[in-house]
C-alpha cells in the first residue's frame, strides 16, 4: 500500500475496526509503529525546526527507542548501549511487559519529547493518536500491566532523550540560522544564494561538532579536496560549473522528474533521511515485516543518516565552496536560474549524496545486495512511483539528482556517496539482534 | 578583515535614503473608548479567519464596522465618529451569528445597499443591505449554496456581460480531519451568476487551502484572472494559483508547461495589491511566516506571469520583529497597501500574530507600518506610529473611520478584543478620497482602475473585491497628495471605459461617475 494520506486512514480505520479479542499482539507491535513513524514524516514535514539534519537527529532517536523498546522483551534483539557513543545500558524490563504497550508509549513519549515544538496541528494529531493506540493496545490488558508496559516504554525514552541531550544538537535557534556569521572573503567562499532573510546565514554551521552515533569522530570519514577554484575556461572547476549550467539547458524530462522526485524540500516534505525512512516503512508494509525487524532497520537507517549530516557537516563548513548558482551567475550566464532551490549552506560536498550513501550501505547490510524495491514517498505530492534494483542504485540517483537540480557540480555528488558510504559502514556494523 | 554579518542590524542599503525618511504618522489607541469589544474566539477550527469589514450602511459616509467572533458572535457595529473626532461605536444586534471567520461588503444585487459575505465554518452566508444597517439572509433568495466547509478566503468580479457578480470563496482544511489534517483540503468554489442568482458552485479543482483570493487584471488583459494564496502547512503537491477567468470559458489553472506560471510554495495568508514599482502593472505582497514577498513581474511585455520577488532588496520581508525583543521569525496576515502619512507614496500594513503557541516563531510579533519611500523600498515605522500591537493579529483594514483625511486602522486580534487606533498626526499631507458610481450592474466599480497623475507619472489602482487575511471594505478611497493641492484623477471603468481626467481639490469627497460626473460630497 502507498505511503500516502489514503493508505495512512485506511490502515488506522481498519485497524481500529479489528475487534479487540483477535487482534494479534504482534500486529499490535507492527501498526503501532508504523502509524507512528507515519505521523513522524508528517511532523517533520510540519515542524519549522525539523531541517535535514535536525530530522536525521531525530529519526536516529526515535528509531533507537523503537528498538530498545524490544530489548528483553522478545528473543532476539540485543541493545545498542555500548555500541553508540555515549549510550550507557537501558532499563531492563520486568517479566511479563506487553510489547505493544511497551512500543506504543516509548513512541508517544519520543514524539511528545522530540516534536514538543509541532503546530496545533501537530499537537492535536500526536494527541489523537495517544489516545486512539491506547485505547486499542490496551483493551485486553489487565490495568496493572498496561500501566507498567507503558511505564517501561516510558523510560527506554527519557534515558534515549536524556542522552540526546547532550550531543550538540538539542536546541535549535532562528530555524538553525545563526544570528551572527562571519563569512570567508575569497571568491571560492559560499555566499547565500536566496533573497529569503533568514537565510542570508548558512544553516548549522557548527552541526559537524555534534556526537555522532556510530562513527567515532567525523575524522573517521573525510573527503579529499574539491578541484582548485578557478574562474579560468578549461580548468577542471569551470568545467565542472559549465556541466551544470549545460546539463540545465538540456534537462530531459526524466532527469526533471528525478531531480524532483529527490529533492525533499524541508517543510515540503519528509526531508533527505525522512525519503530514506518511507523507503523503509513501503518495505516493511510490503513485506509485512515483524516490528521488531522494521524497528531495528529503522534504527541502523537513523544512525547511518544522522551520521551522514554530520559528517558531511563538517566537511561541508571545512571547504565552505561557493555553490554553482552563485559561480554561474558572477562567471558565465547573469540571468540563470536553478531548477530547484538552492539550499542555504556551502556546497561541498552534497549532503543528500552523504546521507543516501550512508542510507544504502546500512540497508543493504540489513536487507542484502540487490534488493528490489518501490518508492512512493511522493505519491500525495503527485510525483509518480519510482522503482530501483537495490538501494545503491536509488543512492546514485538521489545524488544525480542535484547535479540535474542545479545545485550542486557532480565532483559534490561523487564525494558525497564516497563519505556516505564511509559513514554507513560504522552504522551497518551495528549488532541489532543476537 | 573578514565579513561579517550580524543579522540584528538592518540593512543599511535599505536604510540608508538619500531623500528625508518619511514622515511618521500618529496613532492613538482608542480600543478602550471606541467601544469596540468582539473578540474572535476559538481553538483549532479557528486558528486562522478573523476577519473585519467596513462600509457604510447608515448612509452617513462613515464606515461601520463588522467584527468576526469565531466560535463567537460577530457583531456589526454603528459609526457614531465625528468627522476628525475621537472614534465612537454603537454596537448593534443586526448581524450576531456565530462561526464566522471573516467578511466581505458587497453591493451584490446592484441595489445602491451594501450587503455582506459572510465566511463561516459550515454554512456562508449572503447577507442583503436593507437600508439602514439592517441585513436579511439571501441564500435561498439569490440561489447561492453556502456549502459546508471552513472558509477562509473570499473575492468577487463582475465579468464581462454579467449583471451579477461572480464570487470565489477559498477553503481551508476539511475540519473533520483533526487527527491527520495534512494533505484534506477542500475544494475552493467559483459562484458564478446565472441570471440574477447564483448558478451550482464550481469546484476549483485542485485546492490547497486557500488563506486569500484576488481578482486581478495582473497583466492588464481586460479580464481579471484569480490568484489564490495557499497555506504550504496543509497541502501536498500544490502551490500558489492563478486560474484563468474568460467569459463563457471554464475556470483553467495557469500552468507552467503552458502560462509560464513559476511554482511558489509558502504558507500563503494574505495577499496584498499595489503597483509598487510604478510600471502600470499590479505588484502583490504575499503574507508568510519568516519571510513575506513582495512580487513584481519580471517583464510584461512577454505576457508570462512570472514575477520576482524583491521583498529583500525592498526592504518588505518583515520576516521578524523589530520591537519587543523577540528575534523569532513573525507569523503574517492581512496585508494592506494604503497611504498613511499622505505622501503620495504607498504604505505597507502587515498585521502579524503567532498562530497559536508555535515555540519557534515569535510569540510578541508586533504588526509592521511599512512606510514607502520614492525609490520602491521600505522602512518600519510601526513602533514609532503607535501601532506596534503584540496581539495575535489576524485580520484589520487600514480605513479613514472619522473621514478626517488621516487613515485610522482596526485590528482583529485572536482571543483578545479587537484594536482600534485613530491617527492623530498633524502636518501631514494632503490628501483626495473618492467613491465610484455607476447605474446598474456593479454600482461601486469593482475591478475599475483609478489613474492618478503626478508631474508626468500615471500610477494605476486597481480596485477590487477580495484579498487580505478574510477583510475587507467598500467606501472612500483614500490618496495621499503630499505637498499637491490637487489631485489629477481619471477613472478606467469596468469593460475599458475611459473617464476623462478630473482635477480634485486636496481634502475633499468626490464621488465620480462613468459620465464624468464629479460630485463633491461632504461629511456631516
Amino acid at each position: 500500500m502507498p505511503l500516502d494520506r489514503r493508505g495512512f486512514l485506511a490502515l488506522t480505520g481498519a485497524f481500529l475496526a479489528t475487534p479487540a479479542l483477535a487482534a494479534d499482539r504482534a500486529d499490535l507491535c507492527r501498526t503501532a509503529l508504523l502509524d507512528w513513524y507515519r505521523l513522524v514524516l508528517e511532523l517533520v514535514r510540519h515542524t519549522a525546526t525539523y531541517s535535514p539534519p535536525v530530522a536525521a537527529r531525530a529519526f536516529a532517536y526515535v528509531g533507537i527507542i523503537a528498538h530498545e523498546s524490544h530489548v528483553g522483551l522478545i528473543p532476539g534483539p540485543v541493545t545498542l548501549a555500548g555500541q553508540l557513543n555515549g549510550l550507557t545500558a537501558l532499563p531492563a524490563p520486568a517479566p511479563g511487559l506487553d510489547p505493544a504497550a511497551v512500543l506504543d508509549a516509548a513512541l508517544g513519549k519520543a514524539m511528545a519529547d522530540y516534536f514538543g515544538n509541532t503546530g496545533p496541528s501537530g499537537q492535536g494529531a500526536m494527541q489523537a493518536m495517544v489516545r486512539r493506540l491506547a485505547e486499542r493496545i490496551d483493551a485486553d490488558l489487565p490495568p496493572e500491566l498496561a500501566a507498567k508496559s507503558r511505564a517501561h516504554g516510558v523510560a527506554i525514552a527519557d534515558h534515549v532523550w536524556n542522552w540526546s541531550l547532550s550531543d550538540g544538537g538539542a536546541v535549535v535557534e532562528n530555524l538553525g540560522f545563526p544570528y551572527d556569521y562571519t563569512f570567508g572573503e575569497n571568491p571560492k567562499d559560499w555566499v547565500p544564494t536566496s533573497d529569503i532573510r533568514i537565510q542570508q546565514a548558512p544553516l548549522l554551521p557548527n552541526w559537524g561538532a555534534n556526537r555522532p552515533f556510530a562513527m567515532p569522530s567525523t575524522a573517521a570519514c573525510t573527503i579529499p579536496a574539491h578541484p582548485d577554484f578557478s574562474t579560468e575556461p578549461g580548468s577542471a572547476f569551470h568545467a565542472a560549473a559549465m556541466e551544470v549550467y549545460e546539463v540545465s539547458k538540456s534537462l530531459t524530462a526524466e532527469q526533471i522528474e528525478i531531480a524532483r522526485f529527490w529533492s525533499d524540500d524541508p517543510m515540503l516534505s519528509p526531508t533527505p533521511p525522512g525519503h530514506w525512512v518511507s523507503i523503509v516503512l513501503q518495505i516493511a508494509e510490503r513485506d509485512r515485516m515483524p516490528a521488531e525487524r522494521t524497528a531495528a532497520a529503522l534504527a541502523v537507517l537513523g544512525v547511518a543518516i544522522a551520521d551522514g549530516f554530520i559528517g558531511c557537516w563538517a566537511e561541508k563548513y571545512r571547504w565552505n565552496l561557493v555553490r554553482p548558482v552563485t559561480y554561474i551567475k558572477r562567471y558565465i550566464d547573469p540571468n540563470w536560474e536553478t531548477l530547484l532551490i538552492t539550499p542555504p549552506f556551502p556546497e561541498y560536498p552534497s549532503g543528500h549524496s552523504v546521507q543516501s550513501g550512508a542510507a544504502a550501505v546500512a540497508l543493504t547490510a540489513f536487507f542484502g545486495e540487490d534488493f528490489a524495491f518501490e518508492d512512493a514517498t511522493h505519491a500525495d505530492d503527485g510525483l509518480a512511483v519510482r522503482r530501483f534494483a537495490s538501494f545503491h542504485e536509488a543512492a546514485e540517483e538521489a545524488a544525480i539528482s542535484r547535479l540535474y537540480g542545479g545545485i550542486h557540480y557532480r565532483f559534490g555528488n561523487e564525494q558525497g556517496l564516497v563519505q556516505g558510504r564511509c559513514i554507513g559502514a560504522h552504522a551497518a556494523r551495528l549488532k541489532t539482534f543476537a | 578583515m573578514r565579513a561579517a554579518l550580524r543579522l540584528a542590524a538592518p540593512l543599511l542599503c535599505v536604510l540608508t535614503p538619500a531623500w528625508a525618511e518619511p514622515a511618521v504618522p500618529v496613532f492613538t489607541e482608542e480600543t478602550a473608548t471606541a467601544g469596540l469589544d468582539t473578540v474572535y474566539q476559538g481553538d483549532w477550527d479557528y486558528m486562522v479567519g478573523g476577519g473585519v469589514a467596513t462600509f457604510d450602511c447608515s448612509g452617513d459616509g462613515f464606515p461601520e464596522v463588522f467584527l468576526s467572533g469565531g466560535a463567537g458572535p460577530s457583531a456589526l457595529y454603528l459609526n457614531r465618529s465625528h468627522r476628525g473626532g475621537a472614534l465612537a461605536f454603537e454596537k448593534t444586534d443586526a448581524v450576531t451569528l456565530d462561526a464566522v471567520l471573516g467578511a466581505y461588503p458587497l453591493d451584490i444585487d446592484s441595489d445602491g445597499v451594501m450587503d455582506l459575505v459572510l465566511l463561516r465554518q459550515g454554512e456562508n452566508r449572503l447577507l442583503r443591505g436593507l437600508g439602514d444597517c439592517r441585513f436579511e439572509p439571501a441564500n435561498a433568495a439569490w440561489g447561492f449554496d453556502g456549502g459546508d466547509a471552513w472558509s477562509t478566503a473570499f473575492a468577487a468580479i463582475w465579468e464581462t456581460g454579467q449583471t451579477w457578480p461572480t464570487l470565489a470563496i477559498g477553503n481551508y482544511i476539511d475540519r473533520k480531519e483533526e487527527a491527520f489534517p495534512w494533505g484534506s483540503c477542500t475544494d475552493n468554489w467559483l459562484h458564478r451568476p446565472e441570471g440574477n442568482r447564483f448558478a451550482a458552485p464550481i469546484p476549483l479543482t485542485p485546492s490547497f487551502c486557500a488563506l486569500s483570493m484576488l481578482f486581478t487584471d495582473w497583466n492588464r488583459s481586460g479580464h481579471p484572472s484569480l490568484r489564490v494564496s495557499n497555506d504550504r502547512e496543509y497541502y501536498k503537491g500544490g502551490q500558489e494559483q492563478m486560474w484563468h477567468l474568460e467569459p463563457g470559458q471554464p475556470p483553467r489553472l495557469y500552468t507552467e508547461a503552458e502560462d509560464g506560471w513559476k511554482r511558489l510554495r509558502i504558507w500563503g495568508m494574505g495577499i496584498a495589491s499595489a503597483d509598487v514599482n510604478l510600471d502600470g502593472y499590479p505588484d502583490y505582497f504575499l503574507t508568510s511566516m519568516a519571510d513575506n514577498k513582495l512580487q513584481v513581474l519580471k517583464d510584461p511585455a512577454s505576457g508570462k506571469p512570472d514575477f520576482a520577488d524583491i521583498a529583500f532588496k525592498s526592504g518588505a520581508t518583515a520576516h521578524k520583529p523589530y520591537t519587543g525583543g523577540d528575534v523569532k521569525p513573525s507569523t503574517a496576515w492581512h496585508p494592506q497597501f494604503a497611504d498613511v502619512n499622505n505622501d503620495g507614496v504607498q504604505d505597507l500594513f502587515v498585521a502579524k500574530g503567532n498562530v497559536a503557541r508555535m515555540p519557534d516563531f515569535a510569540m510578541n510579533d508586533p504588526n509592521n507600518l511599512l512606510l514607502g519611500q520614492p525609490d520602491g523600498t521600505f522602512v518600519e515605522a510601526g513602533d514609532r506610529a503607535g501601532v506596534a500591537s503584540m496581539g495575535i493579529a489576524r485580520g484589520a483594514q487600514v480605513v479613514d473611520l472619522n473621514l478626517d483625511g488621516k487613515l485610522d486602522l482596526v485590528v482583529v486580534n485572536r482571543w483578545t478584543k479587537a484594536e482600534v487606533w485613530r491617527q492623530t498626526s498633524e502636518d501631514l499631507g494632503g490628501w483626495v478620497q473618492v467613491r465610484l458610481s455607476q447605474e446598474g450592474p456593479n454600482r461601486d466599480g469593482i475591478g475599475a482602475v483609478i489613474e492618478i497623475r503626478r508631474g508626468d507619472r500615471v500610477e494605476r489602482h486597481e480596485i477590487t473585491s477580495g484579498g487580505g487575511h478574510v477583510s475587507g471594505s467598500v467606501g472612500w478611497l483614500h490618496f495621499g497628495l503630499g505637498a499637491a493641492q490637487s489631485a489629477e484623477v481619471r477613472v478606467i471603468w469596468p469593460g475599458g471605459a475611459e473617464g476623462k481626467w478630473q482635477t480634485l481639490p486636496a481634502g475633499s469627497f468626490t464621488i465620480l461617475k462613468p459620465d464624468g460626473a464629479a460630485r463633491v460630497w461632504v461629511p456631516g
